[in-house]
């Protein structure tokens, strides 16, 4: 763990209700949550309990009814379009349970993907040498080294997972925000994505993980209960296992 | 640059936009088409028109014409922006085949073959005299006789493939035309015993003009028998028009400007001599104006056709548009990854935009190369068409085409491609607003909650 103890992360009341017909459901009812730089940090909780929701609005995904989210001490829901933009492409990295990755891109395309959002021909050009080498790199640290012009649909779950990580972490965020990242995995396949987890974390890499999955959540250094919209008193877990380096 | 790419891969991937490219190719092809054909036709018409005429024409509407038309035809040689000068009279007649009384109305016109065919293009065509049209209204059968011009379609018939027989050209025919002389205040004027002046002419040649009024009812005598003919040789002479040509140089605009300020000092000067308040009803017009009556209804077809074209781009547009909602509607999920990972509203807007880019690129192209070809090889497709099954676009034996015109003109290409992009671009608009504004957390969540 490389946790140095100042927050890059701090939810403060976050309040948010969602219309279902005529019916307001409310999901987050003021959470507080502090997030350490450095820090991998499991979010449990059963289904509909609003995690995937908290870690939408902690990603600038979506926005909250109440509170605020606090980014290195600055109020993203403060952020113009532009910075928001800046804020989700370098600064967080979102890994999802169903992977999202573009079908019409290729495994290289898709991980250096982040790399090129907003750069003109020019930006390209002069980037995408870069953008190429760095998200070799990364593909061959996700073990998919062999896989790199195949198309999303001709590779495994967890193959896909790896794409979707090796993505998220293209453009170096402060941030990983993984929303049941081994939700939709086998067992084996699953504790391989943690086992990357683990080593990004070893290698400094702030995570934010949800599950509902007990065992998941253990390979989180620190864990925390959502439940009834409210974050209830977490433990912080032993250690993380795999000695793998990425990042 | 990615979203060119990955604009190319939806273009490549998706069924859906075959349609919409089948749909703008097909109205580009249409388009390319009808406009070059109709295009070439009315371009056709004009310039046949415009050679018919010259560039100016000092001409009154009255057929008793107006005098001192030799004075100012002297005045305008002496400017240096005038090439050449023609008087001609026009003027309607009765014509019979020597002693026949079936004589039918018909619309005469006097030149001078030396001074008009210079001004016109009329002696090229001319078939007998083309090379030598100062012999023009020499006539075949009789040196002795003045000779008359006829418009083809007045002795020849055209063949299914719009060519003449010219061996049935009435070489020996001999033809009475008989005129009402006018005097200068526009009452009939008794010529002997009789109202009606008539003179015998040889047949001289054909004139071939490509207009079919010309061509179906006017027949051509030296200017000099004509005004004879018409009374209108006493001095002071008439004429009904002076048709000038300007130097190469001189536009269209500027010469007739200057012809009218000098036709307006002339008739000033005129002022109080015999007859010259028959000089009031004289205009000056480019051959254009002259001619709009014939014209305006060519230009009005194309303006219709500019209507028609709206309609269909407005049929692509909305073909377009559904085609981008479908596609835009199931690619929702894409586009939240793309706002997922930091693409802006407006770099999604550009993402459709480039892909509907692409779309109208490749539609123009597909349609222009179809039209194209097709056009290459338009007239060998009709003569096909006409020996397999007897159809002919235009019936040859009635309208005076020859070939169908396929010239293509590269503005026509320009303006059509930037249609086809414009068509694409307005399509995807509202798709591409509703693309840009979707929120990534709509699409990506597993379920609302």
């Amino acid at each position: 763990m490389n946790c140095d103890g100042s927050a890059i992360l701090s939810a403060q009341g976050l309040v948010k209700s969602y219309w279902l017909g005529t019916t307001q459901v409310p999901v987050l009812r003021g959470v507080n949550l502090d997030l350490a730089r450095g820090e991998f940090l499991a979010i449990l909780g059963a289904s509909g309990s609003g995690k995937s929701t908290l870690l939408h609005i902690l990603g600038g995904l979506d926005r909250p009814d109440k509170g605020r989210v606090l980014f290195n001490g600055n109020d993203i829901s403060s952020f113009t379009a532009r910075q928001l933009n800046d804020y989700r492409n370098r600064r967080v990295g979102f890994v999802f349970q169903f992977y999202h990755l573009l079908d019409e891109l290729d495994v290289l395309e898709n991980v250096y993907l982040p790399a090129m959002i907003g750069k003109g021909l020019v930006g390209w050009l002069t980037h995408k040498r870069t953008a190429v080498q760095r998200a070799l790199e990364l593909i061959d640290q996700v073990g998919l080294g062999h896989r790199i012009h195949h198309r999303p649909w001709q590779l495994s779950g967890g193959e896909r997972q790896r794409v979707a990580i090796a993505r998220a972490l293209m453009n170096k965020p402060d941030l990983l925000l993984a929303d049941e990242p081994t939700g939709n995995l086998d067992w084996a396949t699953g504790q391989g994505i943690l086992a990357l987890f683990g080593a990004l974390h070893r290698s400094g890499q702030t995570i934010v993980m949800v599950t509902h999955d007990q065992r998941v959540a253990s390979q989180a250094t620190r864990t925390v209960f959502l439940a009834d919209g409210q974050v209830q008193p977490g433990h912080t877990n032993p250690s993380s296992s795999n000695n793998s380096k990425i990042g | 640059m990615y979203r060119w790419v990955l604009a190319l891969r939806y273009l490549v991937s998706r069924r859906v936009t075959l349609i919409a490219v089948l749909v703008v190719a097909l109205c580009v092809f249409v388009v390319f088409v009808v406009m070059t054909v109709m295009n070439g036709l009315v371009g056709q018409f004009k310039e046949r028109t415009h050679s018919f005429v010259g560039d100016c024409v000092v001409a009154t509407e009255s057929m008793v014409g107006f005098p001192y038309y030799d004075r100012f035809m002297d005045v305008l040689r002496s400017e240096p922006m005038v090439d050449s000068v023609s008087p001609v009279i026009r003027t309607y007649g009765l014509v019979a085949l020597a002693g026949r009384q079936d004589a039918v109305g018909i619309e005469i016109m006097g030149i001078e073959p030396n001074s008009h065919f210079t001004v016109t293009g009329l002696g090229q065509g001319l078939h007998l005299h083309r090379d030598d049209p100062q012999t023009a209204f020499c006539s075949q059968a009789d040196p002795n006789i003045p000779g008359c011009i006829l418009g083809i379609d007045l002795v020849l018939n055209r063949d299914s493939s719009g060519e003449y027989d010219y061996r049935w050209l009435p070489l020996k025919a001999t033809y009475d035309i008989s005129c009402f002389p006018l005097t200068a205040r526009g009452a009939l004027e008794r010529i002997g015993t009789g109202y009606v002046n008539t003179k015998r002419f040889g047949f001289s040649d054909v004139s071939h003009t490509g207009l079919a009024r010309e061509d179906g009812g006017l027949i051509y005598v030296h200017f000099d028998q004509l005004q004879g003919l018409c009374g209108m040789s006493r001095p002071p002479a008439r004429a009904t028009a002076i048709h000038i040509r300007f130097k190469p140089k001189v536009s269209l605009q500027h010469g007739t400007r200057q012809v009218e300020g000098l036709w307006d000092r002339f008739a000033k000067d005129c002022q109080g001599m015999p007859q010259a308040d028959l000089l009031g009803l004289v205009r000056v017009q480019d051959w254009k104006t002259y001619r709009k009556s014939t014209i305006a209804p060519m230009e009005k077809e194309q303006i219709a056709m500019i209507v028609m074209f709206i309609l269909v781009a407005t049929t692509a547009v909305s073909i377009v548009l559904v085609v981008f909602y479908m596609i835009v509607s199931s690619k929702t999920r894409d586009i939240g990854i793309l706002k997922a990972v930091g693409e802006s509203f407006w770099g999604v807007i550009g993402l459709v935009v480039n892909f509907a880019l692409l779309i109208g690129l490749v539609s123009a192209f597909l349609g222009v190369l179809a039209g194209w070809l097709f056009l290459r090889y338009i007239n060998q497709i009709e003569g096909w068409l006409f020996a397999r099954f007897g159809f002919q676009l235009w019936d040859r034996t009635i309208f005076s085409i020859g070939q169908i015109p396929n010239q293509i003109q590269m503005g026509v290409v320009a303006v059509i491609v930037m249609c086809a992009l414009l068509v694409c671009l307005t399509g995807c608009l509202l798709p591409a607003i509703r693309a840009a504004r979707t929120q990534p957390v709509d699409t990506l969540r597993a379920s609302p909650i």
